[in-house]
């Protein structure tokens, strides 16, 4: 598989929207969330730890996503992230919004 | 505003939140090192891989732990412990800090709380915004500046004006109260029955009387809460209660709360109905009353002005004194008065000597800030930025004006108990740190902290950490730093001198009060009033009044006694119109004199001086035809060429009935109105030669060899010897009078003085911190010149000359501001124009003089400079 060169950086905000992307799909510890988001970029997009903590603490605070303690597989203690109902709603906003910037930009882009 | 909630809560469970937070961190680091061994790894090199993975543990936990949002407070909170540590580690500076502060805000508090209390403390009646008095503007002010208008007048406004919702009336009713106690003599008014709704207040007890009770001149009376308490004891049985008042049964309906009071002065406590007869309903000519009215919602004070004036010109056609406008003033100008103006000099030069304090602690921490490079080089390397180091600063700066502000409202409480003679007499004393100064007080101290500390942390913030950190790190500092603090400088010395000018213009101006002449010999001369009203006729009063003087005389140390009906100074204008022989008929409109009625020795015991002719003596009785004298601005008047005695002219009466005054004497100009103004031109009679003796009460002078205060008692018994029901009233010596009357020029100038001084010595200390710092600094540079063959004067004179320099420039801003200052403060000086030059002349001398000692003092420290010792230490 031909991985890309440098890992691009991500803004803020869409880390936020790749967080609740992912945890879309079911609850998930902060470990878990970076791995998935680099599988699925396919090795593109490295995920900051710092930056994922940040940002998961922050989307909890605002009520889009909601933790509680359990165990790994490995039965060891950790976090889990789950989506809420307003997590939900607003993933779908934003999901909306950057299909419209992205497709815009991918017009001007196409100009010659 | 959830997520506030939230971010409240995890607040609370903050230990919990930490601790989670560690664990969190933990569990990905191993499987991360997890992950690392599935890949080959050993435990140890997979743990060590994860962990530099992760990065900086601690940098990640702040990061995150920055996104829970406390951030901002808790640096506030570890700021502001670590400002207090600094404080208390360098005590002879804090101290210094301190006490500077505590002199600026504690004065600009004192004087915002006098400020407050006259001008914006709301007045103890239902929106007292919209409320109004009413003069007769008779255009020349030349007897008074406010004429009373007649109830007659206030009928007609009542009927027929269009801007306010009600008008009432007030006379003066002065009582004396019998009957339980000693006959005493009682400050009173005689009001109209809607005084009480117009004000929009209450009695606590009982209730105010009715149109009905007025109209139908009911004896009842509502009492004031002092009165309550003073003379009734405040016994629960006062509503009902018989008390006499002149004499005559009067039934208390209401007593007002506590804190209840209005114009003329705060101690009226008694209020009866107005009860006008009706000969005075229709009388154009007695004028002694106070209008105070309410304007209508959404009426403004202009519309109101315009519509009276009219309206007036109108109703007072049928006024003897031709028809004339009305002036409408605010109730809250009325009241406040002159008081205003010394009001906000004062408040301006407190605010003028918070601003030098601020400047010189500026200065000081400018000064210090070099000291502390190498801790501020070292925060700057750990990461902080210079708005943290910013904000760092500024907290440490709020510390210290917050002590700063405690100190200096322990000083403003006893210095508001001597501002309180500074509240005008129609309004209550009492002034109290409410929440209103204390607001003040606050943003004061914020401002100042602003002022003197924003400097100092933005140039404490501003360096590039290696150069604090190298060795020797004392770095000399820019020139431009130089120059900020010398203009510093310049600005305090500009400031101090404006105070300086000021104050000795307002000092002149006081002297030139109290040494004018006033016409009579005020020391040891007791005065007091005497009712009339218990005699009914004329001659039962002369007789009265004539008893009393001769009784006061015959006691042991008393040289004199006279009679007058108005005591000198006491503000009231007491005038009449006259008319000289040989005066065409339509000249003299207008034309009045104060009057004053005295018993034959009046002038005698009174000190006054004779310009020409004669005092009064026993030929002058009862007879057709009467004498005068009049003062000397009256002579100057009519007759500059010839003398004025033996003409005629008529006053009081002018029509046929009355009778022709000849003129027998001249008296140099007696103040009669008030300490502060000059002299009015006035007539004088002797009492028996009036037309009537009025119901007011008889003033009684006495002169004594003794201090007056030793005879009051023994006055007292003479009087009730001859009449045991009559009470003696504002008993008080003629110095006393006067210096009440110049008590507000007095405690301004005090002020400004006090102020002024302080601004000096601040500005002189600002001086010779700078310098002297200066000279620690260069010592190394001051051990160069002298090797290199300087001399000790020529170094001195380096120094001094940097003073002397900053000096003059001061001064002469300083005095350019003060001579535009001068010319706006011309309502505080009584008309007294002190020269501006003679006052900047004394003032440049003194500060030149006391600049000196400051720069010197430094100066000749840097000559007596030991080069050996400065060139080889550091």
């Amino acid at each position: 598989m031909q991985t890309n060169n440098r890992p691009e950086e991500l803004l803020p905000g869409t880390l936020d929207m790749l967080i609740l992307k992912t945890l879309s799909r079911g609850q998930m510890h902060g470990y878990d969330v970076a791995e998935s988001i680099q599988r699925s970029s396919e090795e593109v997009l490295l995920v900051e730890e710092g930056a994922l903590y940040q940002s998961l603490h922050r989307l909890e605070l605002r009520g889009l996503l909601s933790s509680e303690w359990g165990l790994s597989e490995n039965k060891r203690r950790a976090k889990f992230y789950r989506l809420t109902v307003e997590g939900r709603k607003h993933l779908s906003a934003e999901a909306k919004r950057w299909s419209r910037v992205s497709l815009a930009i991918s017009r001007v882009m196409k100009t010659a | 505003m959830k997520s506030f909630i939230r971010k409240l809560r995890w607040l609370t469970q903050r230990p919990d939140k930490e601790a989670e937070l560690g664990e969190e961190l933990q569990f990905h680091v191993e499987e991360e090192a997890e992950q690392r061994r599935e890949d080959g790894l050993t435990v140890d090199e997979a743990r060590w891989a994860a962990r530099s993975e992760l990065g900086n543990l601690s940098q990640v936990k702040e990061n995150t732990r920055a996104a829970w949002g406390w951030t901002r407070v808790e640096d506030l909170i570890c700021d502001a412990g670590y400002g207090l540590r600094q404080i208390r580690r360098n005590p002879a500076f804090s101290a210094i800090a301190i006490a500077t502060l505590a002199l600026g805000i504690g004065g600009i508090t004192a004087m915002f709380s006098a400020v407050d209390a006259v001008l914006i403390r709301p007045l103890p009646y239902a929106d007292a915004g919209r409320l109004v008095m009413i003069w007769d503007d008779m255009g020349k002010k030349d007897i008074t500046s406010r004429h009373q208008p007649a109830p007659a007048e206030w009928m007609e406004w009542r009927r027929l004006n269009t801007v306010f919702t009600d008008l009432a009336c007030s006379q003066p009713g002065d009582v004396t109260l019998s009957g339980d106690g000693d006959p005493e003599q009682v400050p009173a008014r005689k009001v109209t029955w809607n005084f009480w709704s117009v004000l929009g207040v209450q009695p606590m007890l009982g209730r105010a009387f009715t149109e009905d009770e007025d109209n139908k001149s009911v004896r009842v009376v509502v009492i004031s809460h002092g009165l309550w308490q003073r003379r009734f004891g405040g016994s629960p049985g006062i509503v009902g209660r018989k008390i006499s008042l002149n004499d005559e049964p009067y039934e208390v309906i209401g007593v007002m709360p506590p804190g209840f009071y209005f114009m003329p002065s705060r101690d009226i406590d008694i209020w009866t109905p107005a009860s006008f007869p009706a000969w005075l309903r229709k009388n154009f000519t007695w004028h002694d009353a106070q209008i105070i009215a309410r304007l209508k919602p959404g009426v403004t004070l202009d519309q109101a002005r315009q519509s009276m004036a009219a309206l007036s010109l109108q109703v007072t056609a049928k006024d003897f004194r031709g028809p004339h406008s009305v002036n409408v003033m605010p109730l809250r100008e009325e009241m406040a008065g002159r008081t205003r103006s010394a009001l906000m000099l004062l408040l301006s030069a407190s605010a003028a000597l918070l601003l030098i304090a601020c400047v010189n602690l500026a200065n000081l921490l400018l000064s210090r800030g070099a000291v502390r490079y190498r801790e501020v080089a070292v925060r700057a390397a750990l990461g902080a930025g210079r708005g943290r180091l910013i904000a760092q600063f500024l907290t440490e700066s709020l510390m210290l004006a917050g002590l700063g502000t405690i100190a200096g409202l322990a000083l403003a409480v006893p210095a508001m108990r001597f501002l309180e003679t500074l509240v005008p007499e129609a309004m209550s004393t009492h002034l109290m740190l409410d929440w209103r100064v204390l607001a003040f007080s606050a943003g004061a101290a914020i401002a100042a902290t602003l002022i003197f500390g924003l400097a100092p942390a933005l140039r404490g913030s501003q360096l590039a950490p290696q150069d604090g950190l190298r060795e020797g790190g004392r770095g000399t500092a820019a020139a431009r730093s130089y120059l900020f603090q010398h203009s510093l400088i310049i600005v305090e010395t500009a400031l101090a001198v404006l105070l300086l000018t000021c104050g000795g213009l307002l000092l002149r101006t006081f002297q030139h009060l109290r040494n004018a002449d006033l016409g009579i010999r005020s020391e040891r001369l007791l005065t007091f009033e005497t009712p009339l009203f218990r005699y009914k006729d004329f001659d039962r009063r002369v007789a009265f009044i004539n008893a009393e003087v001769e009784k006061v005389r015959a006691i042991p140390g008393v040289i004199n006694a006279g009679f007058i009906n108005l005591i000198p100074f006491s503000n009231l204008a007491h005038a009449t119109f006259y008319r000289l022989e040989g005066q065409p008929a339509d000249s003299f409109a207008g034309q009045a004199a104060l009057v004053r009625n005295v018993s034959r020795d009046y002038f005698a015991t009174a000190g006054a001086r004779l310009r020409e002719g004669r005092f009064f003596n026993t030929s002058d009785r009862k007879s057709d035809s009467p004498v005068a004298i009049v003062n000397e601005p009256f002579a100057n008047r009519h007759f500059r060429e010839r003398s004025p005695l033996g003409q005629r002219f008529k006053f009081g009466n002018l029509g046929d009935k009355g009778y022709w005054y000849t003129i027998v004497g001249v008296v140099r100009p007696i103040r009669e109105n008030s300490v502060l103004e000059e002299a009015r031109p006035a007539v004088y009679r002797v009492h028996e030669q009036c037309d009537q003796i009025g119901d007011v009460n008889a003033g009684i002078i006495v002169r004594t060899a003794v201090e007056p205060a030793s005879i009051v008692s023994s006055v007292r018994q003479a009087i009730w010897s001859l009449d045991r029901n009559q009470p003696l009233a504002r008993i008080s010596t003629m110095e006393e009078i006067v210096d009440r009357q110049l008590s507000t020029p007095s405690q301004s100038t005090a002020l400004l003085g006090a102020f002024a001084i302080l601004a000096l010595l601040l500005a002189s200390i600002g001086l010779y911190g700078m310098l002297a710092y200066a000279v620690t600094q260069r010592t190394s540079e001051i051990g160069v010149r002298m090797a290199l063959g300087a001399t000790s004067g020529e170094i001195l004179f380096a120094f001094g000359k940097r003073g002397l320099a900053l000096t003059l420039t001061g001064l002469a801003i300083g005095l350019v501001l003060s001579a535009v200052a001068a010319r706006s403060m011309t309502a505080l000086l009584y008309g007294f124009k002190p020269g501006y030059f003679p006052t900047a002349t004394v003032v440049s001398l003194i500060l030149l003089a006391v600049a000196a000692v400051a720069c010197f003092v430094p100066a000749r420290r840097a000559s007596r400079v030991d080069p050996v010792v400065a060139l080889r230490g550091e």
